[in-house]
């Protein structure tokens, strides 16, 4: 019996001290209030700081432009990529600290350089477009080239080539007006360098390229695709007649209908819509589609043609409609 | 999103409304197949978590048939909550009573319990004959297959029909029918 008594309690000590162990990944409560002090000091004293990497004291200029021309598999001359990378605000940013010390350094920025770039970008993608998407109006594949070479586009695939810290610019972080006019001056550089077969190639394998995955009807909006295929069609002597092929649920809100095309009893495209009139413009869309070659189910564009394509001159709307 | 994946996805999700008919059919063998398209379970795109569920018009419900002796020997439990207010109808006292009530019933039941069933026996509509609103009709534009054939009946038949049908024997002139 003393035995038991002497044991009964340490038992229940060593049931007291082994904790239950809880699978909770345990955060201090002074963490959150800490992080939001600190959060609050920083803004205070005008937010968060971002130095630029090209103050760091290991930054070597020659060493990066060098590494970018390596890593995208090019050969630039070295000024003139300098020179695409120099921004027009940071040659006013430096003739003004030489004013001031009164020393002469000539400076050149990518004006030159982005100009002809751009100009090359645009008409190597317009008439690569025009070749590959061989019955695409003309008017089509310009509105895709004008997405393919718009700012937004441009500073996206700029950045991502890793411009960003290289360009020399009196603001950081750069805005995108600058990235994509340093890609320009990049293509600009190249040209000089290497010349127009290689340029080319470098403008479609990253601003081409942008198209994969891409609905390039999308690029361009067509207000009234009825009156367009009509005419069209009219050119190749057929007439059309739009069916109500189905509708669901009529008297409700959420109707649907259903609208194909035919030409001499054979359909060739179909549209959905809330109300008819929507669903026979959207058959129209379809049947555009068709006519242009570029349905859902079509091949994806290549984008691997050698060498710049030759201007295609007798561009017209080719009709397969069938 | 595009004009053109914008009406794909109308078009995807849109209620298509189901006609069923309910003449001589078992409503809890039926309500089975009523609640999959309620729910959606037919379509591909099904996921409990959207919303793509048919609407169903059932007609003829006051003509469903009960298995055996069901008629007489299922009872529908109600309690009203206060001591000694549970009742118990008999099937063929709550058909009497409201004939859509049973086929109701028996699909509410079919559905799992959750808090989307309400809302999915909201897209669920019954009229106990042949008659239903013009409107319901405009939007209909499937039939469910009935699970059993209905049977045509005897008496039913013009009297000239059946004199034509090919007779295996006639009775004889002294035999009494009972």
């Amino acid at each position: 019996m003393a035995l038991t008594r002497g044991i009964v309690p340490f038992c229940f000590k060593v049931i007291k001290v082994v904790p239950i162990t809880l699978q909770t990944h345990n955060i201090h409560r002074w963490v959150a209030p800490t992080l939001m002090e600190l959060k609050r000091r920083e803004k205070k004293l005008g937010g968060k700081k971002t130095n630029p990497r090209n103050t760091f004291a290991e930054w070597n200029l020659e060493a990066e432009l060098y590494a970018f021309g390596k890593r995208l598999n090019e050969e630039f001359n070295y000024d003139t990529l300098l020179q695409a990378f120099t921004d027009r605000s940071y040659v006013v940013q430096e003739e003004m600290k030489q004013k001031e010390m009164a020393i002469d350094i000539n400076l050149k920025d990518n004006k030159e350089l982005a100009e002809q770039g751009e100009q090359f970008i645009k008409e190597y993608v317009q008439v690569y477009l025009e070749t590959v998407l061989p019955k695409f109006p003309v008017d089509g594949v310009t509105s895709i080239t004008k997405n393919l070479t718009n700012e937004e586009t441009l500073s996206h695939i700029s950045l991502h080539l890793g411009t960003k810290d290289i360009i020399l610019a009196a603001e950081y972080p750069v805005d995108n007006y600058i990235l994509a006019n340093t890609f320009k001056a990049i293509v600009g550089a190249l040209l000089q360098s290497s010349g127009k077969e290689r340029t080319a190639h470098f403008v479609r394998d990253f601003v081409i390229t942008q198209l994969q995955g891409q609905d390039v009807n999308e690029y361009w909006p067509i207000d009234d695709p009825w009156s367009m295929l009509t005419e069209i069609l009219r050119k190749d002597g057929v007439t059309i007649e739009p069916r109500l092929i189905g509708d669901v649920g009529k008297n409700t809100l959420l109707a649907c209908y259903r609208v194909g095309l035919y030409i001499n009893k054979k359909m060739i495209s179909s549209g959905f819509g809330e109300t008819a009139a929507t669903a026979k413009e959207m058959a129209a869309r379809e049947a555009l589609k068709k006519v242009f070659g570029t349905e859902d189910h079509m091949k994806p564009i290549n984008f691997q043609l050698e060498g710049i394509p030759k201007p295609n001159e007798n561009n017209i709307y080719q009709i397969s409609a069938s | 999103m595009s004009a053109a994946k914008r009406v794909q996805q109308w078009a995807t999700f849109a209620r298509t409304w189901h006609i069923y008919d309910c003449k001589w059919q078992d409503p809890y063998e039926s309500a089975h197949v009523i609640k999959k398209y309620l729910m959606g379970l037919h379509k591909p795109i099904y996921h409990p978590m959207n919303d793509c569920g048919d609407v169903v018009v059932c007609i003829n419900s006051r003509d469903i048939a009960l298995r055996g002796d069901e008629w007489r020997k299922r009872a529908y439990f109600h309690h009203t909550g206060y001591p000694g207010g549970a009742t118990w109808t008999l099937a063929w006292e709550l058909h009497n009573k409201d004939p859509t009530m049973i086929i109701k019933k028996a699909v509410y039941r079919a559905i799992k319990g959750n808090l989307q069933r309400r809302h999915t026996m909201e897209r669920l509509f019954i009229y106990p004959g042949e008659d239903i609103p013009e409107g319901v009709l405009e939007n209909v534009t499937n039939q469910i297959r009935q699970l059993r054939l209905v049977p045509t009946r005897l008496d039913h038949i013009p009297e000239e029909v059946v004199e034509k049908y090919p007779k295996v024997m006639e009775y004889p002139e002294d035999y009494v029918l009972k």
